[in-house]
Protein backbone atom coordinates (compact mmCIF):
# COMPACT_ATOMS: atom_id res chain seq x y z
CA UNK A 1 0.00 0.00 0.00
CA UNK A 2 1.44 3.31 -0.95
CA UNK A 3 1.14 6.19 1.42
CA UNK A 4 0.71 9.53 -0.23
CA UNK A 5 1.70 12.29 2.08
CA UNK A 6 -0.71 15.15 2.08
CA UNK A 7 0.39 18.53 3.35
CA UNK A 8 -1.83 21.42 4.23
CA UNK A 9 -1.05 24.57 2.33
CA UNK A 10 0.52 26.08 5.43
CA UNK A 11 2.77 23.03 5.96
CA UNK A 12 3.82 23.04 2.33
CA UNK A 13 4.70 26.73 2.41
CA UNK A 14 6.73 26.25 5.56
CA UNK A 15 8.62 23.27 4.06
CA UNK A 16 9.27 25.25 0.89
CA UNK A 17 10.52 28.20 2.86
CA UNK A 18 12.89 25.93 4.76
CA UNK A 19 13.95 24.68 1.33
CA UNK A 20 13.28 21.08 2.20
CA UNK A 21 14.24 19.20 -0.92
CA UNK A 22 11.35 16.76 -0.54
CA UNK A 23 8.87 19.62 -0.79
CA UNK A 24 9.90 20.18 -4.40
CA UNK A 25 8.65 16.72 -5.39
CA UNK A 26 5.35 17.35 -3.64
CA UNK A 27 4.96 20.78 -5.20
CA UNK A 28 5.71 19.43 -8.66
CA UNK A 29 3.49 16.37 -8.37
CA UNK A 30 0.54 18.42 -7.17
CA UNK A 31 0.81 21.56 -9.25
CA UNK A 32 2.85 20.96 -12.43
CA UNK A 33 -0.21 19.93 -14.43
CA UNK A 34 -2.38 22.83 -13.25
CA UNK A 35 0.38 25.39 -13.78
CA UNK A 36 1.16 24.01 -17.24
CA UNK A 37 -2.57 24.43 -17.93
CA UNK A 38 -2.27 28.10 -16.95
CA UNK A 39 0.84 28.58 -19.10
CA UNK A 40 -0.70 26.60 -21.96
CA UNK A 41 -3.64 29.02 -22.09
CA UNK A 42 -1.16 31.76 -23.00
CA UNK A 43 1.68 29.99 -24.81
CA UNK A 44 0.32 27.60 -27.40
CA UNK A 45 3.53 25.83 -28.40
CA UNK A 46 3.89 22.89 -26.04
CA UNK A 47 7.65 22.83 -25.94
CA UNK A 48 7.84 26.57 -25.23
CA UNK A 49 5.13 26.16 -22.59
CA UNK A 50 7.25 23.53 -20.84
CA UNK A 51 10.27 25.84 -20.91
CA UNK A 52 8.11 28.45 -19.22
CA UNK A 53 6.91 25.92 -16.66
CA UNK A 54 10.50 25.12 -15.72
CA UNK A 55 11.14 28.82 -15.24
CA UNK A 56 7.99 29.04 -13.11
CA UNK A 57 9.26 26.36 -10.71
CA UNK A 58 12.66 28.03 -10.51
CA UNK A 59 10.91 31.30 -9.67
CA UNK A 60 8.61 29.73 -7.10
CA UNK A 61 11.57 28.11 -5.36
CA UNK A 62 13.58 31.31 -5.52
CA UNK A 63 10.86 33.68 -4.39
CA UNK A 64 9.00 31.54 -1.88
CA UNK A 65 10.19 33.77 0.96
CA UNK A 66 8.30 36.64 -0.62
CA UNK A 67 5.03 34.72 -0.54
CA UNK A 68 2.65 36.38 1.90
CA UNK A 69 -0.35 34.23 2.92
CA UNK A 70 -2.19 37.38 3.98
CA UNK A 71 -2.38 38.45 0.35
CA UNK A 72 -3.67 35.25 -1.17
CA UNK A 73 -3.56 31.50 -1.40
CA UNK A 74 -0.39 29.73 -2.47
CA UNK A 75 -1.95 28.57 -5.72
CA UNK A 76 -3.04 32.11 -6.60
CA UNK A 77 0.50 33.30 -6.04
CA UNK A 78 1.95 30.51 -8.18
CA UNK A 79 -0.67 31.04 -10.86
CA UNK A 80 0.31 34.69 -11.14
CA UNK A 81 3.99 33.74 -11.41
CA UNK A 82 3.01 31.33 -14.20
CA UNK A 83 0.89 33.95 -15.98
CA UNK A 84 3.64 36.59 -15.78
CA UNK A 85 6.31 34.19 -17.02
CA UNK A 86 4.09 33.10 -19.91
CA UNK A 87 3.33 36.70 -20.92
CA UNK A 88 7.01 37.61 -20.67
CA UNK A 89 7.71 34.70 -23.00
CA UNK A 90 5.17 35.62 -25.69
CA UNK A 91 6.42 39.19 -25.60
CA UNK A 92 10.10 38.23 -25.76
CA UNK A 93 12.01 39.09 -28.89
CA UNK A 94 12.95 35.47 -29.50
CA UNK A 95 9.34 34.34 -29.43
CA UNK A 96 8.18 37.26 -31.54
CA UNK A 97 10.88 36.46 -34.10
CA UNK A 98 9.84 32.83 -34.24
CA UNK A 99 6.28 33.97 -34.99
CA UNK A 100 7.36 35.86 -38.06
CA UNK A 101 7.65 32.51 -39.76
CA UNK A 102 4.00 31.83 -39.13
CA UNK A 103 1.03 33.55 -40.69
CA UNK A 104 -0.83 36.01 -38.51
CA UNK A 105 -4.25 34.73 -37.44
CA UNK A 106 -7.00 36.26 -39.56
CA UNK A 107 -8.84 37.96 -36.73
CA UNK A 108 -5.69 39.39 -35.21
CA UNK A 109 -6.15 42.92 -33.99
CA UNK A 110 -3.93 45.16 -36.05
CA UNK A 111 -3.13 47.36 -33.07
CA UNK A 112 -1.41 44.60 -31.12
CA UNK A 113 1.57 42.51 -32.09
CA UNK A 114 0.73 38.90 -32.78
CA UNK A 115 1.10 36.54 -29.86
CA UNK A 116 0.97 33.42 -31.94
CA UNK A 117 -1.47 30.60 -32.37
CA UNK A 118 -3.88 30.21 -29.49
CA UNK A 119 -5.34 27.18 -27.86
CA UNK A 120 -9.02 27.54 -27.17
CA UNK A 121 -9.61 24.51 -25.03
CA UNK A 122 -7.04 25.06 -22.30
CA UNK A 123 -7.84 26.21 -18.76
CA UNK A 124 -9.36 29.63 -18.35
CA UNK A 125 -9.42 30.14 -22.10
CA UNK A 126 -12.19 27.60 -22.32
CA UNK A 127 -14.24 29.79 -20.01
CA UNK A 128 -13.21 32.91 -21.88
CA UNK A 129 -14.92 31.67 -25.02
CA UNK A 130 -18.25 31.68 -23.23
CA UNK A 131 -18.08 35.44 -22.68
CA UNK A 132 -19.68 37.84 -25.10
CA UNK A 133 -17.38 39.26 -27.75
CA UNK A 134 -16.71 42.72 -26.27
CA UNK A 135 -15.86 41.13 -22.91
CA UNK A 136 -13.86 38.32 -24.44
CA UNK A 137 -11.56 40.70 -26.29
CA UNK A 138 -10.86 42.76 -23.19
CA UNK A 139 -10.13 39.80 -20.94
CA UNK A 140 -7.97 38.29 -23.64
CA UNK A 141 -5.89 41.44 -24.02
CA UNK A 142 -5.58 42.16 -20.32
CA UNK A 143 -5.34 38.74 -18.69
CA UNK A 144 -3.94 36.52 -21.44
CA UNK A 145 -1.76 39.06 -23.20
CA UNK A 146 -0.89 41.30 -20.28
CA UNK A 147 -1.77 44.71 -21.71
CA UNK A 148 -2.51 47.47 -19.23
CA UNK A 149 -5.93 49.12 -19.18
CA UNK A 150 -4.26 52.23 -20.54
CA UNK A 151 -2.67 50.40 -23.49
CA UNK A 152 -5.99 48.73 -24.31
CA UNK A 153 -7.84 52.03 -24.09
CA UNK A 154 -5.46 53.66 -26.56
CA UNK A 155 -5.28 50.74 -28.96
CA UNK A 156 -9.01 50.11 -29.15
CA UNK A 157 -9.89 53.78 -28.83
CA UNK A 158 -12.23 53.19 -25.89
CA UNK A 159 -12.16 55.54 -22.87
CA UNK A 160 -10.05 54.24 -19.99
CA UNK A 161 -13.03 54.26 -17.62
CA UNK A 162 -15.07 52.15 -20.03
CA UNK A 163 -12.23 49.65 -20.42
CA UNK A 164 -12.02 49.32 -16.67
CA UNK A 165 -15.78 48.93 -16.17
CA UNK A 166 -16.10 46.40 -18.96
CA UNK A 167 -13.20 44.32 -17.69
CA UNK A 168 -14.68 44.35 -14.19
CA UNK A 169 -18.08 43.15 -15.43
CA UNK A 170 -16.39 40.60 -17.69
CA UNK A 171 -14.53 39.22 -14.67
CA UNK A 172 -17.74 39.02 -12.61
CA UNK A 173 -19.32 37.01 -15.41
CA UNK A 174 -16.15 34.90 -15.61
CA UNK A 175 -16.51 34.05 -11.94
CA UNK A 176 -20.05 32.76 -12.36
CA UNK A 177 -18.86 30.62 -15.30
CA UNK A 178 -15.99 29.15 -13.29
CA UNK A 179 -18.29 28.22 -10.44
CA UNK A 180 -20.54 26.17 -12.71
CA UNK B 1 -19.75 52.46 -1.35
CA UNK B 2 -20.72 49.76 1.13
CA UNK B 3 -18.79 46.53 1.58
CA UNK B 4 -21.22 44.40 -0.45
CA UNK B 5 -21.04 46.80 -3.37
CA UNK B 6 -17.29 46.78 -3.09
CA UNK B 7 -17.19 42.99 -3.16
CA UNK B 8 -19.45 42.74 -6.19
CA UNK B 9 -17.64 45.47 -8.13
CA UNK B 10 -15.27 42.95 -9.74
CA UNK B 11 -12.34 44.07 -7.60
CA UNK B 12 -12.03 40.62 -5.99
CA UNK B 13 -11.55 38.94 -9.38
CA UNK B 14 -9.36 41.76 -10.60
CA UNK B 15 -7.12 41.47 -7.55
CA UNK B 16 -6.84 37.69 -7.57
CA UNK B 17 -6.14 37.49 -11.30
CA UNK B 18 -3.41 40.10 -10.99
CA UNK B 19 -5.24 42.76 -13.02
CA UNK B 20 -5.69 45.36 -10.28
CA UNK B 21 -3.56 48.51 -10.28
CA UNK B 22 -1.10 49.04 -7.39
CA UNK B 23 -3.51 51.48 -5.70
CA UNK B 24 -6.41 49.07 -6.09
CA UNK B 25 -4.24 46.32 -4.62
CA UNK B 26 -3.34 48.38 -1.57
CA UNK B 27 -6.97 49.33 -1.06
CA UNK B 28 -8.10 45.73 -1.43
CA UNK B 29 -5.55 44.45 1.05
CA UNK B 30 -6.68 47.07 3.51
CA UNK B 31 -10.34 46.20 2.95
CA UNK B 32 -9.79 42.47 3.33
CA UNK B 33 -7.86 43.01 6.54
CA UNK B 34 -10.71 45.15 7.82
CA UNK B 35 -13.77 43.26 6.53
CA UNK B 36 -13.98 39.48 6.87
CA UNK B 37 -16.58 39.41 4.06
CA UNK B 38 -14.04 40.77 1.62
CA UNK B 39 -11.46 38.20 2.71
CA UNK B 40 -14.08 35.48 2.43
CA UNK B 41 -15.03 36.56 -1.08
CA UNK B 42 -11.39 36.56 -2.08
CA UNK B 43 -10.78 33.06 -0.72
CA UNK B 44 -13.98 31.79 -2.35
CA UNK B 45 -12.91 33.06 -5.77
CA UNK B 46 -9.35 31.80 -5.31
CA UNK B 47 -10.66 28.37 -4.38
CA UNK B 48 -12.92 28.10 -7.41
CA UNK B 49 -10.10 29.34 -9.62
CA UNK B 50 -7.79 26.69 -8.18
CA UNK B 51 -10.42 23.99 -8.68
CA UNK B 52 -10.91 25.14 -12.25
CA UNK B 53 -7.15 24.94 -12.84
CA UNK B 54 -6.92 21.53 -11.16
CA UNK B 55 -9.55 20.14 -13.51
CA UNK B 56 -7.83 21.65 -16.56
CA UNK B 57 -4.34 20.29 -16.20
CA UNK B 58 -1.85 19.60 -18.97
CA UNK B 59 0.33 16.77 -17.78
CA UNK B 60 4.00 17.23 -18.75
CA UNK B 61 5.97 14.14 -19.89
CA UNK B 62 7.24 12.09 -16.89
CA UNK B 63 10.91 12.76 -17.66
CA UNK B 64 10.30 16.50 -17.40
CA UNK B 65 10.24 16.42 -13.60
CA UNK B 66 13.93 15.51 -13.35
CA UNK B 67 14.82 18.34 -15.71
CA UNK B 68 12.87 20.89 -13.66
CA UNK B 69 14.33 19.54 -10.42
CA UNK B 70 17.85 19.93 -11.81
CA UNK B 71 17.10 23.50 -12.94
CA UNK B 72 15.58 24.38 -9.57
CA UNK B 73 18.42 23.01 -7.46
CA UNK B 74 21.19 24.29 -9.68
CA UNK B 75 19.57 27.72 -9.51
CA UNK B 76 19.09 27.31 -5.78
CA UNK B 77 22.77 26.64 -5.11
CA UNK B 78 23.92 29.76 -6.89
CA UNK B 79 21.09 31.69 -5.27
CA UNK B 80 22.10 30.52 -1.77
CA UNK B 81 25.68 31.49 -2.43
CA UNK B 82 24.50 34.95 -3.45
CA UNK B 83 22.30 35.33 -0.37
CA UNK B 84 25.20 34.52 1.93
CA UNK B 85 27.63 36.93 0.33
CA UNK B 86 25.17 39.80 0.47
CA UNK B 87 23.64 39.12 3.86
CA UNK B 88 26.41 39.28 6.46
CA UNK B 89 23.96 38.59 9.26
CA UNK B 90 22.95 35.29 7.70
CA UNK B 91 22.27 32.51 10.19
CA UNK B 92 25.01 29.94 10.74
CA UNK B 93 22.89 27.18 9.21
CA UNK B 94 23.41 28.75 5.82
CA UNK B 95 27.17 28.31 5.87
CA UNK B 96 26.42 24.60 5.45
CA UNK B 97 24.89 25.45 2.13
CA UNK B 98 27.78 27.52 0.93
CA UNK B 99 30.18 24.71 1.82
CA UNK B 100 28.20 22.33 -0.33
CA UNK B 101 27.77 24.94 -3.01
CA UNK B 102 31.50 25.72 -2.98
CA UNK B 103 32.42 22.03 -2.99
CA UNK B 104 30.00 21.42 -5.82
CA UNK B 105 31.41 24.41 -7.69
CA UNK B 106 34.98 23.15 -7.27
CA UNK B 107 34.01 19.67 -8.43
CA UNK B 108 32.10 21.11 -11.37
CA UNK B 109 35.02 23.37 -12.23
CA UNK B 110 37.54 20.53 -12.02
CA UNK B 111 35.29 18.30 -14.08
CA UNK B 112 34.77 21.02 -16.64
CA UNK B 113 38.50 21.76 -16.77
CA UNK B 114 39.33 18.09 -17.27
CA UNK B 115 36.67 17.85 -19.93
CA UNK B 116 37.99 20.95 -21.66
CA UNK B 117 41.53 19.57 -21.69
CA UNK B 118 40.46 16.25 -23.11
CA UNK B 119 38.31 18.05 -25.70
CA UNK B 120 41.30 20.24 -26.55
CA UNK B 121 43.56 17.21 -26.96
CA UNK B 122 41.00 15.38 -28.98
CA UNK B 123 40.54 18.45 -31.13
CA UNK B 124 44.27 18.69 -31.77
CA UNK B 125 44.49 15.02 -32.64
CA UNK B 126 41.59 15.43 -35.06
CA UNK B 127 43.34 18.42 -36.65
CA UNK B 128 46.57 16.42 -37.14
CA UNK B 129 44.65 13.43 -38.48
CA UNK B 130 42.73 15.68 -40.81
CA UNK B 131 45.89 17.34 -42.17
CA UNK B 132 47.51 13.94 -42.71
CA UNK B 133 44.41 12.59 -44.43
CA UNK B 134 44.02 15.58 -46.77
CA UNK B 135 47.76 15.40 -47.61
CA UNK B 136 47.43 11.70 -48.41
CA UNK B 137 44.34 12.38 -50.49
CA UNK B 138 46.18 15.07 -52.50
CA UNK B 139 49.07 12.61 -53.17
CA UNK B 140 46.66 9.93 -54.34
CA UNK B 141 44.82 12.39 -56.58
CA UNK B 142 48.12 13.40 -58.16
CA UNK B 143 49.03 9.74 -58.77
CA UNK B 144 45.58 9.14 -60.17
CA UNK B 145 45.93 11.96 -62.71
CA UNK B 146 49.33 10.49 -63.76
CA UNK B 147 47.74 7.08 -64.34
CA UNK B 148 44.87 8.63 -66.31
CA UNK B 149 47.14 10.56 -68.64
CA UNK B 150 46.61 8.98 -72.12
CA UNK B 151 50.35 9.38 -72.95
CA UNK B 152 51.36 7.19 -70.04
CA UNK B 153 52.19 3.59 -70.94
CA UNK B 154 52.29 0.76 -68.45
CA UNK B 155 54.89 -2.00 -68.22
CA UNK B 156 54.32 -4.87 -65.80
CA UNK B 157 57.55 -6.27 -64.30
CA UNK B 158 57.34 -9.84 -63.05
CA UNK B 159 59.41 -11.50 -60.35
CA UNK B 160 62.46 -13.50 -61.35
CA UNK B 161 64.26 -16.48 -59.80
CA UNK B 162 65.65 -14.43 -56.89
CA UNK B 163 62.11 -13.60 -55.77
CA UNK B 164 59.27 -14.99 -57.90
CA UNK B 165 56.59 -13.27 -55.79
CA UNK B 166 58.02 -9.82 -56.54
CA UNK B 167 56.05 -7.56 -58.81
CA UNK B 168 56.55 -3.96 -59.88
CA UNK B 169 55.02 -1.69 -62.53
CA UNK B 170 56.55 1.16 -64.53
CA UNK B 171 54.47 3.98 -65.97
CA UNK B 172 56.34 5.87 -68.68
CA UNK B 173 55.11 9.14 -70.13
CA UNK B 174 56.00 8.99 -73.84
CA UNK B 175 55.70 12.78 -74.19
CA UNK B 176 57.34 14.05 -71.00
CA UNK B 177 59.70 11.04 -70.87
CA UNK B 178 59.05 10.83 -67.12
CA UNK B 179 59.12 7.49 -65.30
CA UNK B 180 56.93 6.44 -62.34
CA UNK B 181 57.43 3.22 -60.44
CA UNK B 182 54.76 1.35 -58.54
CA UNK B 183 56.15 -1.22 -56.08
CA UNK B 184 53.44 -3.85 -55.94
CA UNK B 185 55.61 -6.26 -54.02
CA UNK B 186 59.32 -6.40 -53.20
CA UNK B 187 60.95 -8.08 -50.18
CA UNK B 188 62.43 -5.74 -47.62
CA UNK B 189 66.16 -5.45 -48.30
CA UNK B 190 69.00 -5.55 -45.75
CA UNK B 191 69.90 -2.07 -44.52
CA UNK B 192 73.15 -1.97 -46.56
CA UNK B 193 71.32 -2.88 -49.77
CA UNK B 194 68.98 -0.92 -52.03
CA UNK B 195 66.91 -1.64 -55.11
CA UNK B 196 67.87 0.15 -58.33
CA UNK B 197 65.66 0.67 -61.40
CA UNK B 198 67.11 0.32 -64.86
CA UNK B 199 65.85 1.00 -68.36
CA UNK B 200 67.27 -1.28 -71.06
CA UNK B 201 67.85 0.92 -74.08
CA UNK B 202 69.54 -0.55 -77.16
CA UNK B 203 70.86 -3.43 -75.02
CA UNK B 204 72.47 -1.07 -72.47
CA UNK B 205 71.23 -0.52 -68.88
CA UNK B 206 70.36 3.13 -68.07
CA UNK B 207 70.25 4.06 -64.37
CA UNK B 208 66.76 5.36 -63.47
CA UNK B 209 67.50 5.82 -59.77
CA UNK B 210 67.34 4.20 -56.35
CA UNK B 211 64.27 3.09 -54.42
CA UNK B 212 64.47 4.49 -50.91
CA UNK B 213 64.18 1.59 -48.45
CA UNK B 214 61.76 3.70 -46.44
CA UNK B 215 59.27 3.44 -49.29
CA UNK B 216 59.16 -0.30 -48.76
CA UNK B 217 57.91 -0.09 -45.18
CA UNK B 218 54.75 1.39 -43.86
CA UNK B 219 52.70 3.98 -45.64
CA UNK B 220 54.37 5.09 -48.87
CA UNK B 221 53.51 7.15 -51.88
CA UNK B 222 51.76 5.08 -54.51
CA UNK B 223 53.99 6.15 -57.42
CA UNK B 224 57.73 6.85 -57.10
CA UNK B 225 59.04 9.45 -59.45
CA UNK B 226 62.23 8.07 -61.05
CA UNK B 227 64.76 9.56 -63.55
CA UNK B 228 63.51 10.47 -67.03
CA UNK B 229 64.42 8.27 -69.96
CA UNK B 230 63.93 8.95 -73.68
CA UNK B 231 62.87 5.36 -74.40
CA UNK B 232 63.26 1.74 -73.33
CA UNK B 233 62.82 -1.78 -74.62
CA UNK B 234 62.60 -3.12 -71.07
CA UNK B 235 62.73 -2.17 -67.39
CA UNK B 236 64.48 -4.08 -64.61
CA UNK B 237 65.10 -3.87 -60.87
CA UNK B 238 68.25 -5.23 -59.28
CA UNK B 239 69.38 -5.31 -55.67
CA UNK B 240 72.58 -3.29 -55.29
CA UNK B 241 74.70 -1.89 -52.50
CA UNK B 242 73.16 1.14 -50.75
CA UNK B 243 73.52 4.17 -53.01
CA UNK B 244 73.57 2.02 -56.13
CA UNK B 245 76.04 1.15 -58.88
CA UNK B 246 76.74 2.73 -62.28
CA UNK B 247 76.16 -0.73 -63.87
CA UNK B 248 73.95 -3.47 -62.40
CA UNK B 249 75.97 -5.97 -60.33
CA UNK B 250 73.46 -7.60 -57.99
CA UNK B 251 70.66 -10.11 -58.59
CA UNK B 252 67.74 -9.05 -60.77
CA UNK B 253 64.38 -9.05 -58.95
CA UNK B 254 61.87 -7.97 -61.58
CA UNK B 255 61.90 -7.53 -65.35
CA UNK B 256 59.33 -6.29 -67.85
CA UNK B 257 59.54 -5.99 -71.64
CA UNK B 258 57.70 -3.22 -73.40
Amino acid sequence: MSITQKYSEQELVSLLQQRQESSFGYLYDNYAGALLGVVGGIVADQETARDVLQEVFVNIWRKIELYDPAKGRLFTWMMNIARNAAIDKIRSKGYQDSLKNHSIPENADQNFPATGPQVDDVGLRKVLNQLKEEHRVLVDLSYFQGYTHDEISKALNIPLGTVKTRIRSALIHLRTLIKQ
Amino acid sequence: MNVQEYISSGIVESYVLGLASPEEQREFEQMSAQYPEVLEARIAFETSLEQQAMSNTIIPPPAFKAQVRAAVFLENQTQQAKVVTIDRGAPVVRTGWIKYAAAAAVILLAGSLFWNISLFNENNKLKTDYTAATGRLADLEKDMSTLMNPNVQMTAMKGLEASPASYTTVYWDSTAKSVFLLVNNLPKPASDKQYQLWAILDGQPVDLGMIDNQYLIGQRPLLLRMNNVSGAQAFAITLEKAGGNPKPEGPMYTLGNR
